[in-house]
């Protein structure tokens, strides 16, 4: 924790699998000095700035991306609330697929290995990332982690955002596609409560869908909830547990990969 | 709270440039916020009262100059005013609306003495 303004970025902590931690040095905002400067102006005055308040994190995030380009990673960028199925999703996804598309994975959550423990079985390049306080994954962070990843060229990464609906949404990580799952055994009506994340996104997955028939979750009215949002999503409705519609989902992963 | 990073992010450009100016306080940051955004006005208030203590703009006001959002059908070209990403566009009824402002988050003026 940062002694001047409280803020709790270096409490972030960057783990691969099975090795030690170590904090992230992404600490870069000034802070004021303590002593008074020299300059004696005695009016008030004006300076006009006109700067996007999260141009920091877009700037870095463009150079992410340039990165992503160069190296032809498409990288995807998994966002929903806790619980929705985003760990399970990849598993599947990276068991697939993984002999056919070198893969690597960015997780992040506030606390625990647990989901990195979990990607690492499928044998696939695996950081943990442990935001501490922090609600959201950002740019910087994303470069410290695919740092320590070493990515391979032609190959897909997948980052697994903190599971939370609201606050992602404004933070660009330099993904290719962003990716918002929602699954039946939530209300249909989440594009509706928390539209922000679903304008931001490019892809809805609707996960869990072998649990229709025990549950109260109308897909169509979902994704009409969803499209009245943002008219540009494409859906996928598919059951990461028994694999029902994984396939549409591979097939496209495997175009996206091929552009 | 995103608001969090956001306000320390307010503080990190108003500072960077009231020190460039040879400033010895800040009194008040402007800022542009668009209604979907996706901001709280509420939040990011109290998150910047907590956020710029001890720094050039302890003490300071906030101004939030909030955006109104608009958007035009692509169906009929028409264009209105929206309150949430979820409008119809009032002459034909379509959901098919591309938004043309109201996302904005800028800060767009500092007052230094």
């Amino acid at each position: 924790m940062c002694d001047t303004c409280g803020c709790g970025s270096d409490s972030t902590t960057f783990r691969k699998h099975g090795a030690d931690h170590h904090h992230g040095d992404g600490h870069h905002h000034d802070h004021a000095h303590d002593h008074s400067h020299e300059h004696n102006h005695s009016h008030d005055r004006t300076i006009a700035i006109e700067q996007d308040i999260l141009g920091e994190n877009n700037l870095l995030a463009q150079r992410n991306r340039g990165y992503f380009e160069a190296k032809n990673v498409f990288a995807i960028n998994l966002v929903s609330s806790p619980g929705s199925g985003k760990t399970t999703l990849l598993e599947k996804t990276l068991a697939t697929l993984k002999e056919e598309i070198p893969s690597a994975v960015i997780e992040g959550d506030q606390q625990t290995m647990n989901d990195a423990d979990r990607i690492a079985k499928t044998g696939v390049p695996v950081l943990q990332i442990n935001t501490g306080n922090g609600c959201h994954l950002d740019a910087e962070m994303i470069h410290t982690a695919y740092g320590e990843l070493k990515l391979q060229d032609n190959s897909a990464l997948f980052i697994e955002n903190v599971g939370n609906l609201v606050c992602p949404a404004l933070f660009d990580l330099g993904e290719d596609k962003r990716v918002v799952v929602i699954s039946v055994t939530e209300g249909e009506d989440k594009p509706l409560k928390y539209p922000t994340m679903f304008d931001a996104a490019d892809i809805c997955i609707i996960n869990k869908i072998d649990l229709l028939p025990y549950v109260q979750f109308d897909v169509e009215k979902c994704k009409e909830y969803a499209l009245q949002v943002n008219h540009h999503l494409q859906f996928f409705e598919v059951s990461a547990t028994t694999g029902e519609g994984m396939e549409t989902w591979y097939n496209w992963l495997k175009e996206m990969l091929k552009k | 709270m995103h608001e969090m990073s956001i306000a320390m992010n307010i503080i990190s450009i108003a500072c960077k440039e009231a020190e460039k100016d040879g400033a010895s306080s800040i009194s008040n940051i402007e800022l542009e916020v668009g209604k979907l955004s996706g901001v709280m006005i509420d939040s990011l208030n109290f998150c910047y009262e907590s956020v710029c203590k001890g720094t050039l703009a302890e003490n300071s006001t906030l101004s939030i100059n909030e955006v109104t959002a608009r958007a035009s059908c692509k169906k009929c070209n028409h264009t209105f005013e929206i309150d949430s990403f979820m409008a119809l566009c009032p002459k034909c009824e379509s959901y098919e609306i591309d938004i043309l402002q109201g996302r904005e988050l800028k800060l767009r003026a500092v007052s230094v003495n």
